[in-house]
C-alpha cells in the first residue's frame, strides 16, 4: 500500500498534459452555443445607435463577420499563441469587450476575479466550519435531538434559495441591527453576509457526509478497539473516527470549491458584490461574446487546476491512495 | 495532523486574496448609481449618468450653471460673435490646465472636435457637430474616402500598406482644414464658423461631447489600420493613471462595474468652487440592494430609486410635508431652497421621511402613433389619417393614467417640450381629454357604429382594425399603461385594441420597422432648445420611429433656424409645436418623466430642482453641520 515516490509528480503531469484538450473542448462548445444566440453585441437597446457603416466596420474589426476565423483568431490570441508566433503584442488577451468596448476582458477579470475567489473561499471556509460541526454533533448522537436540528438546518440550507436567505440576511443583520454594511465590497464586514448566504447549502452537504460518515466509523472495529483500550469518547471521535468520516468531505470540496467560486451569481446580486458571476450573466445576454469566451476560458482552467489540486492533497492526507 | 492542511491551505489562499484588495479611506461624498459609465470618452458618451460624470471631469468651453441652466465661462473666459451669428471667437483663459499640468489649448478642442466628427470615432452625438461650417461634408467626405479604400482593396491583389493608409490619412486631415470651419491662429484662440447662425450655439458648447481631450494622450492610442485605412482607437487611455482630464474631478479609481473615484484637480482653475474632496460614484445593479445600501448609511444619494419603492416612499413624505406645510410654506414665500427649508425642519416620525424627493425630468413620456401610410402587415394604416390620431388622444385621460397606474404624481404633458425648461420659450398647450370630441374626429374619418353592433365601422362596414400597442418588457409601467390605454379606447371610441408586450431587443426591432399602431415611445432632451424636441419629428430624422413627414413642419423648422432673432425664432417654434400637437399628433405626449432620488437634505446640500434636471457633482456636498 506505499505509495510510489514519483506519482504525484506523474499525476501532475499527466493532468496538467489533458488540460489544454479539456479547455480546447470547453472551449468549441462554448463558443458554438454563444453564437448561435441571436442578436448583435454592437446594438444598444436603449442607446442612440451607430450607423449602419459603423457598425459593418466594427464588425470587421472583431471579426464578428466570419465565426471561422473569430474562432481561430480568438484561441490564438487567449492561449497566447499568437504571441509565441510573433503576430499579437500580447500573451493570454482575451480581447475587449464587446459591449463595453472601455474595457478588456482581462481588465474586467482582473477586478472581478479577486473579488469572486475571496467569496468563494471564505464560504468554503464557513461551509467546512459549520459542516464539521453540526455532521459531528449529529453523527455522535444519531437519532437524538440535537441530530434532528442539525438535520432540520442542513436540509433548509439545502432547499432555500440562496435569494431568499441572502435577503432575509440582509434585512435582519444589516438593515434591522445595522451590524454589517449593504452593497459594495471592500473589507471583511462586506464579505460576512454573502459568504454565510453561498456557504449554507455547501455547509449543509458536508454536515450530511459527515454525519453519515461518523456513523459508520463509530461502529466500526478500530474505533471499538480503541473505546475498549478506555479512550475517552470525545477522544475517538476526533481523533479516528472523524479522520475517515472527512475523506469524502475532501473529495468533495474540489468540485464545489469551483462551484462556489463560479456559481456565486445570485449572492453578487443579491449583495451587489462585483464579481465575475454577474459580468458573466450579463455578458450572455448582452451575446458580449469575448467576454463569454474569457471567463469560459478562465473557468475551466482553474476547474481542472483546482481538482488536480484536491487530488495531490487526497493523496497527502490518505496515503493508501497512491 | 494531516486533516489540517487542506483547511490551512483554504485560510492562506483567502489570507492571500484579502490582502490584494485593500478597502480604500471612506470618501466626501458617496453617489450609487444603477449602471456603471460606458466610457469616460467624452466624444463617445450618450448616458445621462456618463454625462453628469463628464461634466465634472472635463470641462467645456462655457458651462452651464446647474441652479439655472444660465451659460458661464468654463475654459473661455469670454467669447464674441461676429455680427452674422455665424463666427464664434473664443478666448481661453492662462490658467486652463490639464490634471498634469499642461496648458489647455485651443488645438485640443480642435482636436477633440474632429474626433467628434469623424466617422471612425463611431460618436452617437457627431450630428450634433453638423451646425459647424463644413463638418457634415467632411463627414460625407471621410465616408466616401473609407468607402473607396476599402473597394480599392478589394480590387487589388496585393493588400493596401501603411503607407497607403497614411495616405489615406493625410488626405483627411488635409480635407478637415479645408472644409471645416474650426479655425486655430494660436494657443488661446479658438474661431468656429457656423453653417447659419445657431440660437444655442452656446448651450451646445457646454454638452460634455464638446469637451477636450488630451492630446499628447489619446495620440498614443491611435493608430491607423492599414486594412480599412480606418483610425484605430484603444479605448484604455480612460483608465485611471493613464486619463488626463481637465475639471474639477479626476478619476483615481475605476473598477468595472464597481465603483469610481474622483478626487480633486489639483490644476482645475475654479478648484476654490469645488466642494467635495473626494467623490466615490458605486455602481449597485439591484434596486433593493441600492436602496439597503442608502438606508443603512451607505450612501450620500441613491441617484435612482427603483420602481418597487417610489410611491411608497413619495407618499411618506408628501405626509412629512403636510405637517410642516406652514413652515415650507412661508419658507418657499421668503424664496429659500425647498432644500434648505425641508432639512431645517424637525425628523420625521413614524411612517413619514424626507429623504426622497421626485423631481421633473428634462423627458417626456408619450406613445408612438404609426403614420406611415401602410402598415408593416402591408395593411392601410387608419393611424396616417391625423384625425383618426387625434381621437384617440383625445380618448385618454391622462390624469387617471398618473393617478392609477403611474402613481408617481407627474405632470400631465399635452406637448413635448417640458414647461419651464427652456428660457424664453412659451408655454404650449396641446389637446386634452375630451371623449365626445374624440367620438366625432372618428366620425369625420369615417368610422362610427353603424350597425349598432358596439364596434365602428367605415362607409363601407369594414370595422375599425384591431388595434396593436407595442410596448417593451423591461418596466411594468408600459405594459400597466398599454392595458390602461386599451380599455380606455374601447371604452370611449368603441375599438378593440390588443397589447403587445417585447423585451427591449425586439421592441426597437418592431419600432424601426414600423411594425405597430400604437407604440411606447419617450425622450429626453439634449440641450436647452426646443430643437433637441421637435427635430424628432422632421422627414428622415434618425429617431422619427413615427415614420411621420410632412413637408410643412419640416419648412417651418427651416424657417425657424433661418430666423436670427432668438424671440421670434422661439415664437415660430411654439406655433410649430402647437400646430403639431393641436392639428397632427404624430404621438400622445402622456407626462413629463418623474425622476426619484434618495439623498437627506438636512445632510446635503446642492441639489437643483430646475427643469432640465442637471446635478453637478462639483457642488454637491455634506452639510457643514447636520441641521
Amino acid at each position: 500500500m506505499s505509495a510510489q515516490p514519483n506519482s504525484v509528480a506523474a499525476l501532475i503531469a499527466v493532468r496538467l498534459m489533458q488540460l489544454p484538450f479539456i479547455v480546447l473542448a470547453v472551449y468549441t462548445v462554448t463558443f458554438i452555443l454563444a453564437w448561435s444566440v441571436p442578436g448583435n453585441p454592437l446594438e444598444n437597446p436603449e442607446g442612440r445607435r451607430p450607423p449602419a457603416e459603423i457598425v459593418e466596420a466594427m464588425k470587421r474589426q472583431y471579426k464578428l463577420d466570419d465565426p471561422v476565423a473569430f474562432y481561430f483568431d480568438y484561441l490564438g490570441k487567449a492561449s497566447g499563441a499568437s504571441y509565441v508566433l510573433g503576430v499579437h503584442d500580447r500573451a493570454f488577451d482575451l480581447g475587449p469587450s464587446l459591449k463595453q468596448p472601455d474595457w478588456s476582458v482581462n481588465e474586467i477579470l482582473g477586478t472581478g476575479l479577486p473579488v469572486s475567489i475571496t467569496l468563494g473561499l471564505s464560504a468554503m471556509l464557513i461551509a467546512l466550519v459549520i459542516g464539521v460541526t453540526a455532521g459531528t454533533i449529529g453523527g455522535l448522537r444519531p437519532g437524538t435531538p440535537a441530530d434532528f436540528a442539525t438535520q432540520l438546518l442542513a436540509i433548509a440550507g439545502i432547499s432555500l434559495p440562496s435569494f431568499v436567505i441572502g435577503s432575509a440576511l440582509l434585512m435582519l443583520f444589516a438593515v434591522k441591527l445595522g451590524a454589517f454594511p449593504v452593497g459594495g465590497w471592500g473589507g471583511i464586514s462586506y464579505i460576512a453576509l454573502p459568504a454565510l448566504t453561498l456557504s449554507l447549502p455547501f455547509a449543509a452537504y458536508i454536515s450530511r457526509l459527515v454525519r453519515f460518515g461518523m456513523i459508520e466509523e463509530m461502529s466500526a472495529d478500530h474505533i471499538r478497539t480503541a473505546r475498549a483500550k478506555g479512550l475517552p469518547r470525545w477522544k475517538v471521535a476526533l481523533k479516528h473516527a472523524l479522520k475517515n468520516a472527512f475523506l469524502p468531505v475532501l473529495s468533495y470540496l474540489g468540485p464545489a470549491t469551483a462551484v462556489a467560486l463560479t456559481g456565486s451569481f445570485v449572492v453578487e446580486k443579491v449583495f451587489a458584490v462585483p464579481g465575475v458571476g454577474q459580468h458573466f450573466v450579463d455578458g450572455v445576454l448582452g451575446k458580449d461574446i469575448t467576454l463569454v469566451m474569457g471567463v469560459v476560458l478562465v473557468y475551466s482552467t482553474l476547474m481542472v487546476v483546482l481538482n488536480l489540486a484536491v487530488d495531490v492533497l487526497y493523496r497527502f492526507v490518505d496515503p493508501r491512495l497512491g | 495532523m494531516r486533516l489540517i492542511a487542506p483547511i490551512l491551505l483554504l485560510v492562506l489562499a483567502l489570507a492571500a486574496s484579502v490582502s490584494l484588495d485593500r478597502p480604500l479611506p471612506p470618501a466626501d461624498f458617496i453617489v450609487i448609481e444603477r449602471s456603471d459609465c460606458y466610457t469616460l470618452d467624452p466624444q463617445r458618451m450618450s448616458y445621462q449618468h456618463e454625462l453628469r460624470r463628464a461634466r465634472v471631469i472635463y470641462e467645456t468651453l462655457v458651462n452651464l450653471r446647474a441652479a439655472d441652466c444660465a451659460v458661464v465661462p468654463g475654459v473661455a473666459e469670454r467669447w464674441e460673435v461676429s455680427p452674422d451669428g455665424r463666427v464664434w471667437t473664443f478666448h481661453l483663459r492662462p490658467d486652463a490646465k490639464w490634471s498634469n499640468g499642461d496648458p489647455v489649448t485651443s488645438n485640443d478642442f480642435a482636436y477633440a472636435w474632429r474626433r467628434a466628427i469623424l466617422p471612425d470615432t463611431a460618436a452617437d452625438y457627431s450630428q450634433m457637430f453638423f451646425s459647424i461650417q463644413g463638418a457634415a461634408e467632411f463627414f460625407r467626405t471621410r465616408t466616401r474616402l473609407l468607402a473607396e479604400y476599402a473597394a480599392r482593396a478589394k480590387e487589388s491583389e496585393v493588400p493596401p500598406t501603411a503607407s497607403d493608409a497614411e495616405l489615406l490619412w493625410q488626405q483627411t486631415t488635409r480635407a478637415f482644414e479645408e472644409t471645416v470651419g474650426i479655425a486655430t491662429p494660436d494657443a488661446k484662440t479658438f474661431i468656429v464658423t457656423l453653417e447659419k447662425p445657431l440660437a444655442y450655439f452656446l448651450d451646445l458648447c457646454a454638452f460634455p461631447c464638446f469637451a477636450p481631450v488630451h492630446r499628447a494622450t489619446v495620440d498614443q492610442y491611435t493608430s491607423i489600420e492599414s486594412a480599412t485605412g480606418r483610425v484605430l482607437q484603444r479605448h484604455d487611455w480612460t483608465k485611471p493613471g493613464r486619463i488626463v482630464t481637465n475639471g474639477a474631478y479626476m478619476p483615481t479609481v475605476w473598477r468595472y462595474k464597481r465603483d469610481m473615484r474622483l478626487e480633486r484637480n489639483p490644476h482645475y482653475w475654479n478648484r476654490d468652487a469645488v466642494v467635495a474632496n473626494t467623490i466615490e460614484c458605486r455602481t449597485i445593479e439591484n434596486p433593493n440592494t441600492g436602496v439597503l445600501s442608502f438606508q443603512s448609511g451607505g450612501a450620500d444619494w441613491l441617484t435612482d430609486l427603483g420602481p418597487e419603492y417610489k410611491t411608497e416612499m413619495l407618499a411618506q413624505r408628501r405626509a412629512y410635508l403636510e405637517r410642516f406645510a406652514n413652515d415650507v410654506d412661508a419658507g418657499l414665500a421668503r424664496g429659500a431652497d425647498l432644500d434648505d427649508i425641508v432639512g431645517a425642519l424637525p425628523a420625521p416620525g413614524a411612517d413619514e421621511r424626507r429623504d426622497v424627493r421626485g423631481f421633473s425630468a428634462f423627458g417626456t413620456d408619450f406613445f408612438s402613433f404609426n403614420c406611415r401610410t401602410k402598415l408593416a402587415s402591408s395593411g392601410a394604416n387608419p393611424f396616417h389619417d391625423a384625425r383618426v390620431r387625434r381621437a384617440f388622444a383625445l380618448a385618454v385621460d391622462k390624469q387617471q393614467l398618473i393617478d392609477r397606474v403611474t402613481r408617481l404624481n407627474e405632470r400631465v404633458a399635452t406637448t413635448l417640450v417640458p414647461p419651464g425648461s427652456i428660457e424664453g420659450y412659451p408655454l404650449v398647450e396641446g389637446l386634452g381629454f375630451d371623449p365626445a370630441r374624440a367620438r366625432d374626429e372618428l366620425k369625420a374619418a369615417g368610422y362610427e357604429d353603424r350597425d349598432g353592433d358596439g364596434v365602428i365601422e367605415n362607409a363601407s362596414g369594414e370595422r375599425f382594425p384591431t388595434v396593436d400597442i407595442l410596448y417593451s418588457t423591461a418596466s411594468p409601467r408600459y405594459q400597466n399603461l398599454a392595458l390602461a390605454m386599451r380599455d380606455m379606447w374601447k371604452r370611449e371610441l368603441r375599438v378593440a385594441a390588443e397589447c403587445r408586450g417585447k423585451d427591449a431587443k425586439l421592441y426597437k426591432e418592431d419600432l424601426k420597422k414600423g411594425n405597430f399602431m400604437i407604440a411606447r415611445g419617450g425622450w429626453y432632451g439634449d440641450y436647452g432648445d426646443p430643437t433637441t424636441w421637435l427635430d424628432l419629428q422632421a422627414t428622415g430624422n434618425g429617431n422619427n420611429d413615427r415614420g411621420y413627414s410632412n413637408p410643412r413642419l419640416d419648412a417651418m423648422l427651416t424657417e425657424a433656424a433661418a430666423e436670427t432673432d432668438p424671440a421670434k425664432r422661439l415664437e415660430l417654434l411654439a406655433a410649430c409645436e402647437r400646430w403639431l400637437f393641436n392639428e397632427e399628433m404624430p404621438m400622445m405626449p402622456l407626462c413629463t418623466y418623474v425622476t426619484v432620488y434618495m439623498y437627506d437634505p438636512s445632510r446635503i446640500s446642492g441639489m437643483t430642482g430646475h427643469p432640465r434636471l442637471e446635478q453637478d457633482l462639483s457642488v454637491l456636498g455634506r452639510r457643514e453641520s447636520p441641521q
